[in-house]
């Protein structure tokens, strides 16, 4: 029985973060019952591995990814239907995390500010310009190649720049 | 360098360039692979801050630049890539290359436009005599003139053949007396005139007129 908790905890603290990242994709950040969606989901987890229906004829990741899935395609249902008789809320975000995300935001892009013009040029292009791999490489004479590894480069420097 | 092979698809994921199977499959993966669940992580956040604030990150180098437009030159090179810029180019070399080495010389000949005389209906020469009936053999014939400096060519048929021919400057010509000869009374003949330019071009051609030479009584 405590090995199932421990298991349990787990599993709640690694695949929290995760399913949280895939619902917030699916439906968007800003729309309020997403950390209801999170919990149902972490709760419907728990549930089916307490009553055994985690047989581990697959990997526990893909476990939860199908759990996962099915509660988002109920969710996105379940709003559409409730959209054909009411307006939709007005999405807003958590006011603290608004403000936290707001913080990392303004590290972030003084971070972006601080690299040297051939990793700015590059993020530039393939963020904010939304050019395709190939399009960037073209417009700076690299192979596509090029472009990816300047753009994982971009991100070790900020991760640099930040603990800084 | 890479760990893991499903690391490609991070930012084609994020850019939503990932769609079905594909997109399925790699959430699935970062559901099991916590290396790239973390990058995952750390480039959303990386692309939303560009996202949202790259006007402001990117104004003093970019926005300005962009601003100003891509030169016409740019436009053109950007269009397609070095690859198919060569493909284009070679491509324009051999068909110039065929256009100025091969059609010459599979050209024929000029194409040559030729009148048919007896297809000239132009009917302004009008025939004055001799007509329908003559009494006695003719010794002139007469047209009216249609411009000065045009050639007459007379002929004139016994049953469709020709009997005699002759070319003059004049309105008229006299029957030599060999040609007079031949033409008996009671006999049905027939005579055309052709103009022709100073050049030799056909210009106009009369009807053919019918005479008969009647029997003297």
């Amino acid at each position: 029985m405590e090995k199932e908790a421990i298991n349990l905890e787990e599993i709640y603290q690694k695949y929290r973060s995760v399913i949280s990242f895939r619902v917030k994709k699916s439906i968007g950040a800003s729309t309020p019952e997403w950390e209801d969606v999170v919990n149902e989901i972490i709760t419907n987890v728990v549930e089916k591995i307490r009553k055994g229906e985690f047989r581990e004829e697959s990997s526990i990741g893909t476990f939860i990814y199908t759990i996962t899935s099915r509660r988002i395609i109920d969710y996105i249902r379940q709003k559409s239907k409730v959209l054909k008789h009411v307006p939709e809320p007005t999405p807003y975000p958590h006011p603290h995390e608004y403000i936290e995300n707001k913080e990392k935001a303004e590290i972030m892009a003084k971070a972006i500010k601080k690299l040297t013009p051939k990793y700015r040029e590059v993020l530039y292009l393939y963020y904010y310009k939304d050019l395709s791999r190939e399009e960037v490489a073209q417009k700076l004479g690299i192979p596509p190649r090029r472009v990816s590894e300047r753009v994982n480069y971009s991100q070790k420097l900020l991760k640099k720049l930040i603990k800084i | 360098m890479r760990k893991c092979k499903f690391e490609d698809l991070i930012d084609d994921y994020l850019l939503n360039r990932l769609a079905g199977e594909n997109k399925e499959k790699f959430e699935e993966h970062y559901f099991n692979c916590h290396y790239c669940f973390e990058k995952t992580m750390e480039r959303d956040e990386l692309i939303s801050v560009i996202k949202s604030k790259g006007d402001i990150i990117f104004k003093d180098e970019y926005v300005a630049e962009e601003a100003k437009g891509e030169t016409w030159l740019e436009k053109i090179t950007s269009f397609l890539t070095p690859k198919q810029w060569a493909m284009v180019t070679v491509s324009a070399c051999l068909f110039f290359i065929i256009l100025l080495g091969v059609i010459p010389n599979l050209k024929t000949s000029s194409p040559q436009f030729f009148i048919n005389e007896d297809l000239v209906r132009g009917g302004s020469i009008t025939l004055i005599s001799p007509v329908f009936e003559t009494q006695t053999v003719p010794s002139q014939f007469e047209w009216k003139k249609l411009g000065e400096d045009l050639e007459y060519k007379i002929y004139i048929y016994d049953n469709g053949d020709v009997l005699w021919k002759k070319t003059t400057k004049e309105n008229f010509i006299v029957l030599p007396e060999e040609i007079k000869k031949l033409l008996t009374s009671g006999e049905k003949y027939s005579w055309q005139v052709k103009a022709f330019s100073p050049e030799g071009f056909l210009v106009s051609v009369s009807s053919r007129v019918q005479f008969k030479i009647n029997r003297p009584e």
